[in-house]
């Protein structure tokens, strides 16, 4: 409707009106109004009001996202406060020795289904492709296991031959630790790792999200580090008990601490989802409101000029009839 | 000199202070830990959890998990815990009779372990109960 009103105009308006950057291309255009000789209708206040109309919606809808994605937090954010206790104590006892050098890395990259949160996702994937090609080696093999659709979109372009296992729709059902431990249970059981590398971004608050990794060893790593020394050495300070050997303990141990640690972080990456959606659209918003503002002036500047036309040709015909 | 107590589970703290002595059970048995005990880490089964403190005794459920024991400090990892004094006893033994029934009924391998698992939850809820009296 727009292109009918514009052609009947007489105007010859260039394609980039209704493209892909209509706000640019349309406040270049009616700069270059201002600048066509009188006597031409300029673009008709219906068109403005249009446009004004469609804005205003788009910041009504942005403002009610930002107030939803804002309940969500709320009601995640204390699950996710919760669960930090529960990896900590796995931290002091195995360590999270991030330099470990081993032979089969497995990269565990945790993103949102949804899009419109500003941009997470595309901080996970750099940098679970940065962890890529620093493991990557001779007789070293990288592989990645994907939770949530736009990870999964981004590393299926290029690393499709990497990627061993890829879940969606994990926030279909509100996130318990069962259904976590469920599919860590299933990540074991299909993957082979000496390392488990988990990317996600952590909420530190409402505007800061920080890309972070926990690393995850197998049991057989464990072992070896621990009698090596180091961090792990402290391991052996430790009498096990319960159960038959060492070993079995430990893989059981290992194992519930993947499953902790991404309960934790399953929780933290939705927070952080959260939380970077409600800046996205709040940003969204001002904008919205900027244009609107922008357009307002247009409008009120085109009924003006429209006015005044109609009076001087009013006035011209009078005169030309007296005179 | 007191122990200070963690028991943690993966949706919240369950208790975070300082006690007397536990009485923790383990796959291999009960382990009861006083001041100064050698550390240890050990998997903790599905069971009673014994709290002392100041010649009282409180009962706790917990569902299975692990235990870091060294320095007067234990933490408990679980995957759920239950004070004793927050478990309705009706419901309690009412689910113990639904898990029975189930156990009876099962059939598989993988649901008689299922049910197995369900039984001693609701057990290990019972006996929290009555470990208080």
């Amino acid at each position: 409707m727009a292109m009918a009103a514009l052609r009947r105009e007489g105007r010859r308006f260039a394609a980039p009106l209704i493209s892909s950057q209509p706000m640019t291309a349309i406040r270049s255009s009616l700069i270059a109004e201002e600048q066509t000789p009188l006597g031409l209708r300029s673009i008709s206040t219906q068109v403005v009001r249009n446009r004004m109309k469609s804005v205003k919606n788009i910041q009504k809808i942005t403002k009610a996202m930002k107030m939803v994605a804002a309940s969500k937090l709320r009601a995640i954010q204390t699950g996710a406060e919760n669960s930090r206790g529960l990896w900590q104590p796995f931290t002091a006892l195995l360590g999270d020795v991030p330099s470990v050098d081993v032979k089969k890395n497995v990269i565990v990259t945790i993103s949102s289904d949804k899009g419109l949160c500003g941009g997470i996702n595309s901080t996970s994937v750099k940098i679970s492709k940065a962890i890529h090609k620093l493991t990557a080696g001779p007789e070293k093999e990288t592989k990645y296991v994907i939770l949530g659709e736009k990870a999964k979109a981004q590393l299926i372009r290029d690393s499709r031959k990497d990627i061993e296992l890829s879940i969606t729709e994990l926030q279909k059902n509100p996130l318990n630790y069962t259904q976590v431990s469920v599919l860590a249970d299933d990540i074991l059981k299909n993957v082979e790792y000496d390392a488990l590398r988990i990317v996600f971004n952590k909420f530190h608050s409402v505007v800061s999200f920080i890309p972070t990794m926990s690393t995850v060893l197998s049991p057989e790593v464990v072992e070896k580090e621990a009698e090596s020394g180091g961090k792990l050495g402290e391991l052996d300070s430790y009498e096990i008990e319960g159960g038959e050997t060492k070993g079995e303990i430990l893989q059981n141990l290992a194992e519930f601490q993947f499953s902790c640690v991404l309960f934790n972080a399953i929780l933290e990456n939705a927070c952080s989802e959260q939380g970077a959606r409600m800046s996205a659209m709040d940003s969204s918003s001002r904008n919205a409101g900027e244009m609107l503002d922008r357009l307002t002036l247009t409008y009120n500047r085109t009924r003006q000029a429209s006015i005044t036309t109609e009076l001087i040709e009013i006035i011209s015909g009078a005169s030309a009839l007296e005179g | 000199m007191t122990l200070n107590l963690c028991v943690l589970t993966p949706n919240r703290i369950v208790w975070d202070s300082e006690v007397k002595e536990i009485i923790l059970s383990t796959n291999s048995g009960q382990i009861g830990v006083l001041p100064n005990h050698a550390p240890i880490a050990t998997a903790v089964d599905i069971g009673i959890l014994r709290i002392r403190l100041n010649d009282q005794w409180l009962t706790m459920a917990l569902m299975g998990g692990f235990a870091r024991i060294g320095n007067n400090e234990i933490t408990v990892l679980v995957n759920d815990a239950e004070k004793g004094s927050d478990i309705d006893p009706q419901e309690a033994q009412q689910t113990l009779e639904i898990a029975e029934a189930n156990l009876r009924k099962a059939e598989g391998r993988r649901q008689i372990i299922e049910a197995n698992l369900a039984l001693r939850r609701a057990r290990a809820r019972v006996e929290a109960i009555n470990g208080i009296s």
